[in-house]
């Protein structure tokens, strides 16, 4: 009992995979920076690394506002949903071996959840009475609208080789026949990549919180500790897509001689982060009737294709 | 699509899009506009008057203070106005120095626009990297004339300052590699998909509405008309320069990104034709303090477009009437135009596609009692 607890608050639950996330999204600044040729994060801790965990203890003794016209009970209970959400699809993942909560059908279950952060996303955006959050919270669901359907796709193809709807099933599949499904199902892959970025809205997809358009979008009104978690929800989610991508695709945490299946991952899981860093650095934004039709005349078809090559045995 | 009623959104005086206040009501049928009202007047500073207060050397500084990006072209906009009244002619030298000058701030203002185009369109990489370029020129331009921004190099009858032979060889060194480095950077946005997706087709201006609506500057340029102040009525030493002027046929904002990094370019070879034959001797001639009766004009090739400065003098210290004609005052009415026919999510790019500086405009204010 006592051990479950600490597997599930302490290592490595919730505390491991919070202080994961803050180093994640200082890779994520420090190599974005560098490929515009800026610094980053650079006084807090050595090279900055302590920078994104000073900017939560700042955002969290800020004033919290609430706006007077906003919907009270959903504008402050969706930040702690979209915090805990992240979470939740974390211990599906098997991080050291084994995942916290496994069962047969979990692949759904995390479906759902991805869902369901952007249902928060668009219920934040639309509780808080203020122009931009609308418009940032629609342009969030219409963008939900065109990658989910990809996204649950590229999930199934593994799915269906193995023969299993459990992530843990699929990790110990790519582990028994030693090999990764990036290799098998590569288009797969390569779906699953855009579709994360666009449910993470990093560019080209930062459509919801486009700066220019609409100041920061669906995030518009938040402060203080509910933007702190915002932001912290963003920085598990984050972690949770590159864990998730690597887990499915790139063989997920596996035992390799002296290093422990946690590592392994972790180092993956750097790796995809790395390349959605590039990514960001190297797109301009979309604008959302592109994205809605390229998902659904590009993606789409994509990954029916690569679902067919699977039904007719070419892995 | 039609949805047969529509919905007016204001843009501004405050917007996200817009760096400085000006308002436009957009008439929206679903997601594309459909009739655009532009009211100018925020920033109205009373300048105009100011002028007519000042001394004709008191006024240089207020001339340079008009605008907070091309203050130079206000400034050689503003002498070669005055300077027609006697009229006075300068030393070679100091045109020299004016022109490297001026087309130093072209370098440092084209370079602003693309990156805040790149911004615009949320390419945030290509945004830093131009800026990157900018401060090298801000550098260059206070290494030159003691400031960065408001550069008070020009006075009436000349420069205040010369440029020597070592800070001449800084300038021939970064050239060389601003020229390449901007091929690079050309070549980056002509091959960046998502840019030329947000870009490319959109905000559409006609040659026939751009002369319609008397566009000026890159914005005409682009739309494939050949029009630069600099060829077509030529100032300072611009008859003896060779360089061509940058046209595009796009029409669009993808158009407008590539003249303007096309002229930098260009910029570049007029500087260092500009520093190889610098003639030597005096830079700046004694200017009387009053002007006898007269009016003069100054036309000037400002980064934005054709800038106009009119002066008269009544025989005193101070002139009679002084009037600025901005060029994004000449670029509204087919932004106005660009804008009907738009999405809404392109509608702070084709407002920066003409690269705004409302603050410089606002000559007028209309007070509804």
């Amino acid at each position: 009992m006592l051990g479950e607890l600490i597997n599930l608050l302490i290592f490595p639950g919730f505390l491991f995979l919070i202080t994961i996330s803050f180093i994640y999204e200082w890779i994520d600044r420090k190599f974005f920076a560098r490929i515009q040729g800026r610094y980053g994060p650079l006084y807090t801790g050595p090279s900055g690394v302590l920078q994104p965990f000073a900017d939560f203890l700042k955002l969290l003794s800020k004033e919290d506002i609430t706006p007077a016209a906003c919907e009270r009970t959903i504008f402050s209970i969706t930040p702690i949903v979209y915090t805990a959400i992240p979470l939740i699809m974390l211990s599906v993942i098997p991080l050291n071996g084994r995942a916290i909560i496994s069962f047969e059908g979990d692949i759904i279950f995390l479906m759902f959840l991805s869902a369901m952060v952007t249902l928060s996303v668009f219920l934040a955006g639309w509780s808080s009475a203020n122009n931009f959050s609308r418009v940032g919270s629609v342009r969030a669901a219409l963008q939900m609208l065109s990658y989910e359907i990809p996204l649950g796709l590229s999930m199934i193809g593994p799915a269906i080789v193995v023969g299993s709807l459990s992530l843990s099933k699929i990790v110990e599949w790519q582990i028994e026949h030693s090999a990764w499904f990036l290799w098998l199902q590569p288009i797969g892959f390569a779906v699953m990549l855009i579709s994360l970025i666009a449910e993470l809205e990093r560019i080209p997809f930062d459509i919801p919180e486009a700066e220019t358009e609409i100041v920061a979008g669906w995030m518009t009104e938040y402060g203080g500790r509910k933007l702190a978690l915002l932001r912290l929800g963003k920085n598990l989610e984050l972690l949770m897509a590159s864990m998730l991508i690597s887990s499915i695709y790139l063989g997920g945490g596996v035992q390799i001689y002296f290093l422990p299946p946690l590592v392994v991952l972790l180092i993956k899981s750097v790796i995809i982060l790395l390349i959605m860093s590039l990514i960001r650095g190297i797109f301009a934004r979309f604008r959302i009737d592109q994205v809605t039709s390229g998902m659904w005349s590009y993606l789409l078809p994509l990954m029916i294709f690569q679902i067919m090559l699977i039904q007719f045995g070419v892995d | 699509m039609s949805y047969g009623s529509t919905i007016k959104i204001p843009v501004g005086p405050q917007h996200p899009a817009l760096k400085e206040p000006e308002y436009f009501l957009l008439e929206v049928d679903g997601d594309f506009v459909v009739n655009v009202k532009p009211r100018i007047g925020y920033v109205h500073r009373g300048l105009e008057k100011a002028f007519e207060n000042n001394t004709y050397l008191h006024d240089l500084y207020l001339a340079e203070r008009i605008c907070g990006i091309c203050s130079h072209a206000h400034t050689t906009c503003y002498t070669q106005a005055v300077e027609g009244l006697t009229p006075l002619e300068i030393p070679p030298r100091a045109k020299h120095i004016r022109v490297i000058m001026a087309e130093l701030e072209r370098l440092h203002s084209h370079s602003l626009w693309v990156g805040i185009a790149a911004h615009e369109a949320g390419y945030d990489t290509m945004f830093m990297y131009m800026w990157k370029e900018r401060e090298i020129i801000m550098d260059l331009m206070e290494e030159i004339s003691g400031n960065r921004v408001t550069h008070a190099i020009n006075t009436i009858g000349g420069v205040r300052r010369d440029i020597t032979d070592e800070q001449a060889n800084k300038i021939r060194k970064f050239l060389d590699r601003f020229e390449s480095d901007m091929k690079g950077y050309i070549k980056a946005l002509e091959n960046e998909p998502t840019f030329i997706k947000r870009t490319r087709g959109v905000g559409i201006l006609k040659p026939s509405d751009a002369i319609a609506t008397c566009a000026i500057g890159p914005t005409l340029r682009a739309s494939g008309i050949k029009n630069d102040v600099r060829k077509d009525d030529p100032y300072l030493v611009y008859d003896e320069i060779p360089f061509n002027v940058i046209v595009n046929d796009g029409c669009d904002v993808f158009a407008r990104t590539i003249v303007r990094c096309e002229e930098m370019i260009e910029s570049a070879n007029i500087i260092r034709y500009c520093l190889d034959h610098m003639p030597s001797g005096e830079i700046r001639i004694k200017a009387p303090r009053t002007f006898p009766p007269n009016e003069s004009l100054g036309r000037v090739e400002a980064p934005r477009g054709e800038l106009i400065h009119y002066t008269k003098s009544n025989g005193t210290v101070k002139p009679e009437r002084h009037k600025v004609r901005a060029p994004t005052l000449g670029n509204l009415l087919s932004v106005c135009k660009t804008l009907i026919g738009a999405h809404i999510a392109d509608v702070p790019l084709i407002l920066a596609g003409i690269d705004p500086c409302f603050s410089c405009m606002d000559r007028i204010l209309v007070k509804r009692v």
